[in-house]
């Protein structure tokens, strides 16, 4: 059955197969469900036991990671009688997140990422030229419109995710629809903590809708010419702002957070 | 590769008839399989609402749930066949909830199945509407079984997908509609197991020109392929299936594909 929202969120407390059993891969892989909005802000958490079981991580692991999300304002923890951990997935405590994350990363993953997103979402973008319905492209359209309006800056980059993996969805490739899905989950951590102008914001959606306009035309090799050009900006803008971060991190006394547009968050970032 | 995948096509010979005739009934067979297997699923709710109104009580959301356990065994009888199936319930028939729907799906790695869990608040930002979903709102409108497909299930089981309806309809009132679905390449099978081999390429297309089944990889599943609806060249057959037309067609390969 097709759905719009739904049974994603299973992956989110699926067993975490990397066999690290780490700390930070609870973190990313929370971290990044809160992103993508598939757990939502007042959710609760399962119970301590009940994750750490789910996840297949000690529960030693998971109280760091939980406290760990804490730290990051992204999970607050209540005691007693109806209590738990609920998700807090405000833009200050994502935006931290984000900018926790592109300070750890360095520019050959970030140009190494965009690499991946180009391939995949390029090579979706032409398939679609070939296989999209009209159904289809009309979709796609409505997504971008719903871009267009949406006001927050959270909602825009998940409906931008909806774009992307669509487009991997109308190319008729499960492996393609799944590859965009766990790009689109690592890349929503990154991209909080780049805040985009509304006219960046106009130019994503016309280069979108020139893309849209190619899979129409039936143009595979400009409708992927399209995308992995875009991407590629995109990968060069977020490596500009994690050389920015790291080196204004250096001077001392200067939080990162405090060097972007938003206000600053309570908790600390990264490590 | 430019433009549409598959487009030459060389004239077809006059046997060419028969066959897609055969073709043609092979794969209606293989789909009133399936759309049986979606029979099975609206009888479990048709005994629900009798059931509900032999008590004279109005449908509730209990009077769903209790559906679960019927359907569950129903997938798990129908696992050559459907890989999820369910009934979703026609907006504001319930007493005491808006929206609703039971859903099983079964999974690769697991022997139990799962319930589908959707959001139906529509307040939130995820709201599932299903009402506006094609596999819901075109059996309610025609009072017609319906096919999507394929299609690559994005957020449910990620798998390329055919959803089958009917609608559940209990004495000129529309409850809802029972589903099943079942994958692409599940149905291939079914369908290349009972086609043996007749002497031609056969392509299935939907009603948007993609490709549901072939027997060539020059026409894959999934692309759109342009045989033209009223074209000579080729025998194109429209098959009885549903509200959504497909066609049969049967085309000579340029390889030497007898």
């Amino acid at each position: 059955m097709r759905l719009l929202s739904g049974d994603a969120r299973r992956a989110v407390f699926a067993p975490l197969d990397d066999g690290s059993g780490r700390s930070e891969a609870v973190v990313r892989r929370l971290g990044s469900a809160i992103a993508l909005g598939i757990v939502v802000d007042g959710e609760q958490l399962p119970s301590e036991a009940q994750l750490a079981a789910l996840l297949n991580v000690s529960t030693v692991t998971l109280r760091d990671a939980l406290s760990d999300l804490r730290a990051r304002g992204l999970v607050t923890t209540r005691r007693g009688r109806g209590g738990g951990s609920f998700v807090r997935a405000s833009e200050e405590a994502l935006t931290e997140l984000s900018v926790g994350r592109l300070r750890q990363i360095g520019s050959t993953e970030l140009r190494d990422l965009g690499d991946v997103r180009a391939a995949v979402g390029g090579a979706a973008a032409r398939l679609s030229a070939c296989r999209a319905s009209a159904s289809e492209i009309a979709r796609l359209r409505e997504i971008l419109d719903r871009l267009e309006v949406a006001a927050e800056g959270t909602q825009q980059r998940r409906i931008e995710s909806r774009y992307y993996i669509d487009v991997a969805a109308a190319a008729q490739s499960v492996r393609l629809t799944m590859q965009e899905i766990e790009l689109q989950a690592e890349l929503g951590q990154l991209l909080w903590g780049t805040p985009r102008s509304a006219t960046e914001l106009v130019l994503t959606i016309a280069s979108h809708r020139r893309v849209v306009d190619a899979i129409e035309a039936r143009d595979g090799a400009l409708a992927r010419e399209l995308t992995e050009a875009h991407i590629g900006q995109i990968t060069a803008q977020l490596i500009d702002v994690h050389v920015g971060l790291t080196r204004r991190a250096s001077q001392p006394g200067v939080r990162a957070a405090a060097l972007l547009p938003y206000p600053p968050a309570p908790a600390g970032v990264g490590p | 590769m430019s433009g549409r995948e598959g487009e030459a096509i060389a004239p077809v010979a006059s046997a060419g008839n028969s066959v897609a005739q055969q073709a043609a009934t092979v794969v209606e067979a293989v789909v009133e399989r399936v759309f049986h297997s979606v029979a099975a699923v609206r009888d479990i709710a048709l005994e629900s609402h009798l059931a509900a109104r032999e008590r004279g009580e109005p449908m509730r959301d209990h009077h769903i749930t209790a559906m679960r356990g019927p359907l569950v065994d129903l997938l798990g009888r129908q696992r050559e066949i459907a890989v999820g199936l369910g009934v979703i319930v026609s907006p504001g028939l319930l007493t005491d909830r808006p929206l609703r729907l039971e859903w099983w799906q079964s999974e690769p790695d697991r022997d139990d199945p799962v319930r589908l869990e959707v959001d139906l608040n529509r307040h939130s930002v995820g709201f599932y509407d299903y009402a506006a979903a094609e596999w819901f709102a075109v059996p309610r409108r025609t009072g017609r079984r319906h096919v999507v497909g394929p299609y690559v299930d994005v957020h449910g089981t990620h798998r390329y997908l055919l959803t089958l309806t009917v609608p559940v309809i209990a004495d000129g009132e529309f409850l809802g509609v029972a589903g099943a679905d079942v994958p692409v390449a599940r149905f291939e099978t079914l369908v290349l197991r009972e086609l043996g081999d007749l002497a031609a390429d056969i392509v299935v297309i939907n009603s948007e020109d993609r490709v549901v089944l072939s027997t060539s990889a020059q026409w894959l599943t999934g692309s759109l392929a342009d045989f033209g609806h009223e074209d000579s060249s080729h025998d194109v057959r429209p098959l009885a299936l549903a509200d959504s037309p497909w066609r049969v067609v049967v085309a000579r390969g340029r390889a030497g594909n007898q």
